[in-house]
């Protein structure tokens, strides 16, 4: 019996590259994403490694759940270096220090970070190029930020400190950030320890590495300095832990990028098993005489389905192995392409762990033979009386009262859970309650698939019926000979197209609600805010508005201030009193704005009253009339009165808005967080930008802003994501053409005689060609209209979940451009069986079975 | 040796004739001559059957007359075509326009209907059918009420029929029957076995059927025997037992 199979296997070398390509495709995508998180992460892994060697024990300080970072005191390093055993102690400083780029304006949307740069022992820098800083007057900047902003070794570049006065350092080098996330995020200047301290405004220190001295072991430095510092709640690490430490909250960050990919790989499995299901399923079917013949010569049921799974098997585990050779070269691949992005990466060998080699090979092993079980189950079925049958026959197809209730089932159940979905309030809930609705409102679609393929493929056929003649009205009906066979292959198609589709809608979706809800939350042409700091003074001096004020070409320039205050709770007027504690934003406005209230009033909106966005009134349970207690800085505990609410979605109002005056005397002198500045009528854009800009040129870290900027950027970032996602659905939409080509093949197979006949009638090679293609596109078009009408109809589910007030909106260009794709693929994937089938010699078919 | 209808007498242009046809199958050691240098012509408006034991060629003889198979030496023509000097299209379109088939089993398209099957060869070749021929064939075969049936939902002497009016409808210069009975039980077979005789007598059909059935032999109007891929003998006006008598010749 094995042998049997395993010649079966080689006589059609053909069949099984076809069937393989599919789940090596699958396999190769899986393995791909392993081999690349893995090499990411080796990578990683031993830079760590390499720089926490050099410590021998590491201080962190206790976690403080406060708002600003927590800090280790110099007397926390005295004591440290009192302990005996200690070499050497350093302590890293660490805080924000605006770079100003060339433009004089502080680079990126966050202020770069500065940074003590340690020599000695306990240099744990990588210095690229150039040397450490070792004067008061000199800086390191990192690689990237000296790249893209254009400063190389020797430059004199403006750093500004923690009150934004600008310094001159010299640049004496680049250095490498490595696997630091923060310093990568936002740029890194280095200076020297008292530089950096006297920069940043930081007294304290985020570590102390400690070097021992001889014969000193880090475990025993490690529990000496624990006691010594016992009390502080830092925490003490030897510079091994330290390592593991680092890698582990990296590793975090790569397994969100493993799992996020497999979701994709899982769904091009899925996609493949149904491929593979199918295959074997028409496999069977051809085989019939095959299997009756065993049959007849005394094979047993068992045998025979013993003899399917062995060729699934032989097939899953070969291109398993094709698809784990497939994987390393994709995660080469993708690493190639990152790194030629400019991603700051490892350079590590491609690492190709155990784990990967066995979840390939066991995905692909137990997905082929998984799929194959039921056709196994029908080839037993076979009566060995069917050996003597000339005429394989006709399919016929009735829809069975258990098909029925099934995909009642499912359709009932998901439907409930959709709408149940779309009724609820959007969240994370919703959205979850949803996708389990889709996925039961898919599996009804699957089971229904053989009914409904009938109708479908009349509708999808029209056209080509219309066009071809003959051949087209010939392709329709073959399109729905075996409904069962089509709608496997046709659902392999959908599960790409409902998802892409699914995508586009919530894309278009997004992008028409958060355009109005932009225009409503941003109703000003420009805004001026200062960069998004660490310190707490992150704010534009109040001169800016006055510049801006004086300039003929603006007009209604509104500031806007915030600050934090305790929090008391608020008392009356709602649903009983919110609980104390916490810490709430509150701000002030002052220029010409008229806030839309949702209730209440702005009738004495002075000293002592607050308006409050409808989500703060929810949490402290206050309604207009109410009152807030504060803790401010200035004015210790205050109490305020409710007079309104607003939508906080679309003000741009802070959740505890109070009159400006008293603002000032519950916070002081607070700067200007953000200032909102129109163009006078009839001014041109460029002309009201210049007057913005040059307005705050003296102030480095205000960043202008205009309407159409921000659209922009979240334009970009949302085509961004449509391109990654529909790209990475790109494989399960190939692996499923792969599908269509297969069934055609194989169909063209078993037609051969029918087709002899048509030739021997008349039927040019031309037309038998055009034939096979109007089959393929028809079964293209109908995995595509049933795709575009689950993801549209899902799209919508989904945008409902995700946020209340959408505007739906459905991309018909690109809806309809991926019905055309998907029609074209098919019949892409018709042209070699129809080749073949054209070529065949008419006699030779007459002839066959 | 020329075997034509010259005991008629009279010389008509045949509506197939072959001259010097040989087919060769394979190379070297392995090659096959499936046909020897085979010289016949088949009369317009007659109804011949081409016998022999088996493996004499008599299937390859039919392929190759009828553009299905290609010749290794010799001509073949349809009319006034030869049909060996044409590429596939030209091929095709004279089988489309000139030839009708009947093959011995899977005669039908199983996705259409009796009548699309019927009306298929004009069908593909876009031109109108003739529906007064249409009628009188349907009559003819006696398939009016069974028109909307699939071919799975048709007896095997019904199918048979369907494939006789199908090749009749096109009005073909020749109808080429490969084995038409060898499927059917003798009383379906006698039914279409008549139905080709009457086509010939009423509507002037050219006929070649390939058969081993001496009986199915005895409805035509001349038999020509094969035996080894050349052609040895033929009768005219067979009865079963002359052809039977003939036949036993051969094989011994």
């Amino acid at each position: 019996m094995l042998r049997t199979t395993l010649a079966g296997l080689l006589a059609h070398k053909l069949r099984l590259l076809l069937t393989s390509l599919a789940i090596t495709l699958g396999v190769g995508f899986i393995a791909g994403t392993f081999v690349l998180t893995d090499t990411l992460q080796a990578g990683f892994t031993q830079r760590i490694a390499a720089s926490a060697d050099k410590v021998d024990v590491a201080v962190r300080p206790a976690e403080s759940g406060g708002e600003k970072a927590p800090r280790l005191s110099t007397a926390d390093l005295t004591r440290i270096r009192g302990v005996a055993g200690v070499a050497e102690a350093q302590g890293l400083v660490r805080g924000d220090a605006a770079l100003v780029g060339k433009d004089g304006k502080a680079v990126g949307s966050a202020p770069t970070t500065g940074f003590s740069v340690v020599t000695g022992r306990l240099d744990r820098t990588t210095i690229a190029s150039g040397t450490a800083p070792t004067a008061a007057g000199q800086v390191v900047i990192d690689t990237n930020t000296a790249k893209t902003r254009g400063f190389t070794t020797g430059d004199t570049v403006t750093v500004l400190d923690s009150r934004h006065r600008p310094h001159a350092f010299q640049v004496t080098g680049l250095v490498d950030v490595g696997v630091d996330q923060m310093l990568a995020y936002t740029g890194a200047v280095g200076f020297t320890t008292a530089t950096a301290q006297a920069m940043t405004g930081e007294t304290g220190f985020h570590e102390i590495d400690i070097a021992a001295s001889d014969g000193v072991t880090p475990e025993n430095l490690r529990a000496a300095i624990t006691s010594a510092l016992g009390g502080t709640g830092a925490t003490v690490w030897t510079g091994q832990q330290l390592a593991q430490q680092l890698a582990r909250s990296n590793g975090a960050d790569t397994e969100i990028l493993t799992l996020g990919l497999l979701m994709f790989g899982l769904v091009a499995m899925l996609v493949a098993a149904l491929v593979i299901y199918n295959t074997f399923n028409i496999l069977v079917a051809q085989r019939t005489r095959e299997m009756a013949l065993l049959r007849c010569i005394g094979a047993t049921r068992r045998q025979v389905f013993g003899s399917i799974l062995l060729e699934s098997a032989v097939v899953g585990l070969i291109s398993s192995a094709l698809g784990l050779l497939t994987g390393l070269g994709l995660g080469a691949g993708a690493l190639a392409v990152l790194k030629a992005t400019g991603q700051n990466l490892p350079s590590a060998g491609v690492a190709l762990a155990p784990r990967t080699i066995a979840i390939a090979l066991a995905v692909g092993l137990v997905v082929t033979v998984g799929a194959a079980l039921l056709p196994a189950r029908t080839a037993t079925r076979v009566a060995p009386i069917a050996a003597l049958r000339t005429q394989t026959d006709e399919q016929t197809f009735t829809t069975g009262m258990l098909r029925i209730a099934f995909a009642a089932l499912f359709l009932l159940t998901g439907g409930g859970l959709t709408v149940a979905a779309v009724v609820a309030d959007p969240g994370p809930v919703a959205l979850y309650v949803a996708m389990g609705g889709g996925t039961l409102t898919f599996c009804a679609v699957l089971v229904l698939g053989p009914v409904i393929v009938r109708p479908l493929s009349a509708f999808a056929g029209w056209a080509p019926a219309k066009l071809f003649g003959v051949p087209g009205r010939l392709a329709m009906d073959n399109s729905r000979r075996n409904p069962k066979r089509s709608a496997t292959t046709t659902v392999a198609l959908t599960i790409g197209v409902t998802l892409m589709t699914l995508i586009s809608v919530i894309t278009a979706t997004m992008r028409a609600t958060y355009t109005v809800k932009l225009d409503e939350q941003f109703p000003v042409d420009y805004m001026v805010s200062a960069q998004a700091g660490e310190s707490e003074n992150s704010s534009v001096p109040r001169d800016l508005a006055g510049a801006l004020r004086a300039r003929p070409e603006l007009t209604s320039v509104v500031e806007i201030r915030q600050a934090r205050a305790g929090r008391g709770g608020g008392t009356g007027g709602g649903s009983g009193g919110g609980s104390g504690g916490g810490k709430l934003t509150v701000g002030t406005f002052s220029g010409p704005y008229k806030p839309a209230l949702r209730g209440g009033s702005m009738t004495g909106f002075t000293a002592g009253s607050a308006l409050v966005s409808d989500s703060v009134a929810k949490d402290l349970g206050v309604a207009p009339g109410g009152t807030i207690t504060l803790t401010t800085p200035k004015a210790g505990t205050v109490e305020v009165r409710v007079l309104g609410t607003f939508d906080g979605e679309t003000e741009a109002l802070p959740g505890v808005t109070v009159p400006d005056g008293a603002f000032d005397t519950y916070f002081g002198a607070v700067g200007d967080d953000r200032i909102l500045v129109n163009a006078k009528d009839g001014v041109a854009a460029d002309v009201s930008r210049k007057a913005v800009e040059a307005a705050a040129m003296p102030y480095p870290t205000a960043q202008v802003v205009s309407s159409t900027e921000v659209r922009r950027e979240f334009d970009e970032t949302l085509d961004m994501t449509l391109m990654i996602i529909v790209g990475l659905l790109g494989l399960a939409v190939l692996i499923s053409l792969l599908g269509i080509a297969n069934t055609l093949s194989l169909s063209v197979h078993e037609r051969s005689r029918e087709s002899a006949l048509l030739r021997a009638l008349g039927l040019t090679r031309g037309q038998l060609r055009r034939m096979l293609s109007a089959e393929a596109l028809i079964l293209g078009l109908i995995g595509a209209i049933v795709g575009v009408a689950l993801g549209l109809v899902f799209g919508w589910v989904a945008a409902q979940t995700l946020m209340a007030d959408i505007l739906f909106r459905v991309p018909l260009a690109q809806v309809a451009g991926l019905v055309a794709l998907s029609g074209l693929a098919g019949v892409l994937a018709a042209v070699f069986p129809a080749r073949r089938a054209a070529r065949a010699s008419i006699v030779a078919s007459l002839a066959s079975d | 040796m020329t075997v034509t209808g010259a005991e008629t007498g009279r010389r008509t242009m045949p509506a197939v004739a072959a001259k010097g046809v040989t087919k060769i199958y394979g190379h070297g050691d392995a090659a096959v001559h499936a046909l020897r240098g085979v010289d016949v012509g088949f009369d317009t408006g007659a109804f011949t059957a081409i016998m022999g034991p088996s493996g004499s060629g008599k299937s390859t003889l039919m392929h190759c007359l009828a553009g299905l198979d290609t010749v290794t030496e010799g001509e073949v023509r349809i009319g006034d075509v030869d049909i060996t000097r044409l590429g596939d299209k030209r091929l095709t379109l004279l089988r489309r326009d000139r030839v009708g088939f009947i093959f011995q089993a899977f005669n039908l398209l199983p996705t259409l209907t009796a009548e699309q099957n019927i009306r298929l060869p004009v069908d593909i070749a876009g031109r109108q059918v003739d529906q007064e021929l249409f009628d009188t064939v349907i009559g003819t075969v006696g398939l009016a009420d069974r028109l909307g049936h699939r071919p799975s939902e048709l007896s095997g002497g019904q199918q048979q029929r369907v494939a006789v009016a199908r090749a009749l409808i096109s009005k073909p210069q020749v109808i080429f029957a490969d084995e038409p009975t060898g499927n059917l039980d003798s009383r379906s077979g006698a039914e279409v076995l008549s139905f080709l005789r009457t086509s010939v007598r009423d509507l002037h059909q050219t006929i070649v059927m390939v058969t081993h059935d001496p009986v199915a032999a005895s409805y035509a109007d001349r038999v020509v025997f094969l035996r080894d891929g050349a052609l040895v003998t033929e009768l005219a006006a067979p009865t079963p037992q002359t052809v039977l008598d003939t036949l036993l010749k051969l094989e011994a």
